[in-house]
């Protein structure tokens, strides 16, 4: 017991080179993070290429499109009300409109008389543009999977997705770690995209809770 | 045509006949920010003045209804959390009310109990969203952010009654799947107490607000002739004039205990059964379930919440029965077929958004195209239970 | 009113259009269906019935029902674990039905009405013109079960799109693998791999272009684009 314990503990402090401000998109500096991609040591001077100005400036305003289909549509709704406020990550700019936004949040069951109206929303987008699939339905048919006669097994059989988010609903916490994994490839910083090994390894043994 | 005020101009002219132009036929949705989900509604306007409204839905089908006859009577549970997702608990509640009435099954006190408590600690949750949501499309955006905060603590509530955030799962046949935590009857009176504070609150925000009262009283008029016709219940039934409730003229559970009023519309700002009166109506159904809630959390008993004669694969007895229950948005009805086995051979569900979205095309012509959003957002309809 | 009162009130009224009373767990009775909208206009009016709510209709199959109350109906199809349509021989018979679950507020009682009509012709009275919510329940039944509603305003599909094929809640409804280049089946999730560095997807996910889009807005029939003027 002792043992498993003291292992636990290990397994939950963060290593040396971590860096907390890394996980919280707010923290970052302008001129770490473009010196960060343009891979400088030396953050008196930025030199970098306009690309990567361009992708800074992205992923800080994502502009999702308001586009609800399901229960999770509830969820993303919460996620940018009141206790979440998904504007603090400045992703909270939901456009009425696919030609001013950037981010198509599929959140819920895509059925098929939906896929080609959806399909025609992701071609309305400018480019560049971002999918996020949120939830098991979009992910990959969810609880529809086995009789629903009328529901696409996964969304990313009609558009290209970035980050899958799951959840029946996912929660709007997750909602929000999705956005900064997308954020995280927009970035270019694609093996950030997986989460720490030590965050992994402490999910893992979060002890299960008796009822 | 329909005859409708709302044909006037500013100055009591008839817009319709000094600007007089061609039918433009025009889609709203699936994908719009004022049609609470995927409904699409193809609108024939003239100018401003709508002459025909289509509502196009299955934008949302999810063949729920297929799926309930190929699993068995317990798990069709989960799927009926999914109709309508902001009152999860009262779709449970009907369905199991249903089964439960064909095996002749009795639920425990403290079940019967704890099930009323969360049942109307969601209707306040989805209630909450309908004003919300309304004040939204009426260009109200700041009562949205209060409403969630209240929604929020119902929603820590249930977190930790059942596990889930949203959507539960909570019910089950013959009772509940476990037992209330400790502290549940304090955590509820808590939010009673801070809740029944905070309505006066939303009408300082919203409800007499003159702006307001200007988008939505004498608008989308829905008189009790046309309600009945078109099979209307819940608050759009209510806000026309009749206090009818399945809670109380056709009572299930252990809702004839409760001592409770039924608000109903009387035109105080307009006409009887606009869009102010049905909003109205929700906004004092909140103080109803405070109510009931008190009333229920004082005589929660001890005891089990599980019937105990119950096998784990239930075979319900070949037979058909309609039951219907009181949801936020209206009856929620289960006519539920059965052979004698472990699966349902047809259910259907007959779900409120459905029937109170057809008025929609009733009264939609003759009225002004920002009118027709302030209806559709008082009637307060959820995609999920319409196209199921 | 009692049900069996009424269900005596409508055989003496209709004869042999109202054959059978049926005692269970909801009382009625079985109706033909070609006279269901005489009925149904004679329960709303009559004073002693007053039924102005259809508070229900539902549509069903009754093929492969097990009537000996054991529970061994006939399973349907759905599709396998990899989402391939699973595939059967049987060919469906057995009747299709409606049920009416009528209320009324002014006496405050409750009756059900049921119709059984045979698969080859199945063609019902329809009531929308006595109850106005009945318009999209029959509407939903013809989409699901495939009822034909005889006299119905406007029967249509309402919750799958006008090209569907087949009627999905019949017992022997197999299931679709794709509907206007949109897939509905799964993939072969064999293939996918799956290892540190994450899942691997097959080769299989569809471009935008795949997906064929609806012509123009789709516009109920009759109803014509004004040929000038303007046009927003």
């Amino acid at each position: 017991m002792t043992q498993d314990r003291n292992d636990y503990v290990e397994s939950v402090i963060p290593p040396a080179g971590y860096d907390p401000r890394r996980e919280q998109c707010l923290d970052f500096h302008l001129a770490e993070d473009l010196a960060a991609m343009a891979g400088a040591d030396d953050k008196n001077f930025i030199l970098t290429t306009v690309d990567n100005l361009f992708d800074w400036a992205r992923l800080s305003s994502v502009w999702p499109v308001t586009f609800g289909l399901a229960c999770c549509a509830i969820e993303m709704m919460a996620a940018s009300a009141t206790r979440y406020d998904i504007d603090r990550f400045g992703a909270g700019a939901f456009r009425a409109t696919p030609r001013q936004a950037d981010l198509m949040i599929v959140s819920g069951t895509v059925t098929a008389k939906m896929a080609t109206r959806l399909v025609r929303i992701y071609e309305q987008m400018p480019e560049p543009k971002w999918v996020v699939a949120m939830g098991s339905c979009a992910i990959g048919g969810g609880p529809y999977f086995k009789y629903g006669y009328h529901v696409v097994k996964g969304v990313d059989f009609i558009v290209p997705v970035d980050v899958y988010i799951p959840g029946c609903p996912p929660r709007p916490e997750v909602l929000l770690d999705g956005l900064m994994r997308l954020q995280d490839k927009i970035r270019g910083r694609r093996d950030d995209a997986k989460p720490p090994k030590w965050v992994a390894d402490y999910a893992r043994k979060i002890p299960y809770v008796k009822r | 045509m329909s005859e409708t005020a709302a044909g006037r101009g500013w100055g009591g002219q008839d817009v319709r006949r000094e600007l007089h132009s061609e039918l433009l036929e025009i889609n709203m949705g699936p994908q719009h920010p004022a049609t609470h989900g995927v409904l699409r509604l193809l609108v024939r306007t003239d100018g401003e003045i709508v002459h025909g409204v289509t509502a196009h839905i299955g934008y949302l089908h999810r063949c729920a209804e297929k799926i309930a006859e190929g699993c068995d009577w317990r798990q069709w549970m989960v799927y009926t959390d999914r109709f309508d997702y902001l009152a999860p608990i009262n779709m449970n509640f009907g369905y199991a009310v249903a089964v439960e009435r064909m095996l002749g099954v009795q639920v425990p006190e403290r079940a019967e109990h704890i099930r009323i408590i969360c049942a109307e600690l969601q209707r306040i949750a989805s209630h909450l969203i309908a004003i919300g949501t309304f004040g939204l499309d009426m260009g109200a955006w700041t009562p949205l952010l209060y409403c969630f905060r209240e929604r929020e603590e119902i929603l820590n509530i249930l977190e930790r009654l059942t596990g889930g955030r949203m959507l539960y799962n909570y019910f089950d046949i013959g009772g509940l799947r476990f037992d209330a935590y400790d502290g549940f009857e304090r955590d509820v009176l808590a939010f009673v107490n801070i809740m029944e504070q905070k309505i006066p609150e939303y009408d300082t925000l919203l409800s007499y607000n003159k702006i307001f009262i200007e988008r939505t009283a004498d608008v989308g008029v829905i008189d009790l002739a046309t309600c009945l016709a078109y099979g209307c219940t819940g608050p759009v039934l209510r806000g026309a004039g009749v206090p009818f409730d399945c809670r109380k003229d056709d009572p299930y559970s252990i809702y004839d205990r409760f001592e409770f009023d039924i608000p109903y519309g009387e035109g105080e700002q307009g006409t009887v059964g606009d869009c102010w009166d049905r909003y109205m109506v929700r906004m004092r159904e909140m103080y109803e379930s405070c109510r009931i809630i008190r009333q229920a959390v004082d005589a929660l008993p001890g005891g089990p919440v599980k019937a105990e004669d119950l096998k784990k694969l239930v075979k319900v007895p070949q037979g058909s029965l309609y039951t219907r229950t009181e949801s936020s948005k209206g009856e929620i009805g289960y006519h539920v077929f059965a052979d004698g086995g472990s699966k349902p051979f047809r259910t259907k569900v007959r779900s409120p958004s459905f029937s109170n979205l057809h008025v929609i095309e009733k009264v939609g012509p003759g009225m002004m195209l920002s009118d027709l959003v302030a209806t559709v957002g008082s009637l307060d309809i959820v995609l999920g239970e319409i196209d199921r | 009113m009692e049900a069996t009162a009424i269900h005596a009130l409508l055989q003496s009224r209709f004869g042999d259009a109202v054959s059978d009373y049926v005692d269970g767990f909801e009382k009625g009775s079985l109706v033909a269906a070609g006279r269901v909208a005489e009925i149904a206009a004679f329960l709303r009016d009559d004073p002693a019935l007053g039924f102005e709510s259809l508070m229900c209709l539902t549509g069903l199959d009754w093929d492969g029902y097990d009537a000996s109350g054991k529970g061994k109906s006939v399973d349907i199809l759905g599709y396998d674990e990899l989402g391939r349509p699973q595939a059967s021989d049987r060919v469906g018979d057995g009747d299709l039905g409606v049920a009416y679950a009528l209320y009324s507020h002014r006496h405050g009682h409750k009756h059900a009405l049921f119709v059984r009509v045979p698969r080859a012709a199945p063609e019902v009275a329809s009531t929308a013109a006595v109850w106005p919510t009945a318009a999209w329940h029959e509407r939903e039944a013809w989409d699901l079960v495939g009822i034909r509603f005889a006299g119905h305003p406007d029967l249509k599909r309402i919750l799958l799109d006008e090209d569907w094929e087949g009627h999905p809640l019949r017992k022997d409804y197999v299931m679709p693998g794709a509907w206007q280049g949109v897939p509905l089946d799964g993939r072969d999730y064999a293939a996918c791999k799956w290892d540190e560095s994450g899942v691997t997807l097959p080769d299989d996910v569809k471009r935008p272009d795949d997906v064929k889009q609806p012509e123009g807005s789709q516009r109920p029939e009759g109803s014509q684009r004004p040929e000038s003027g303007n046009q927003g």
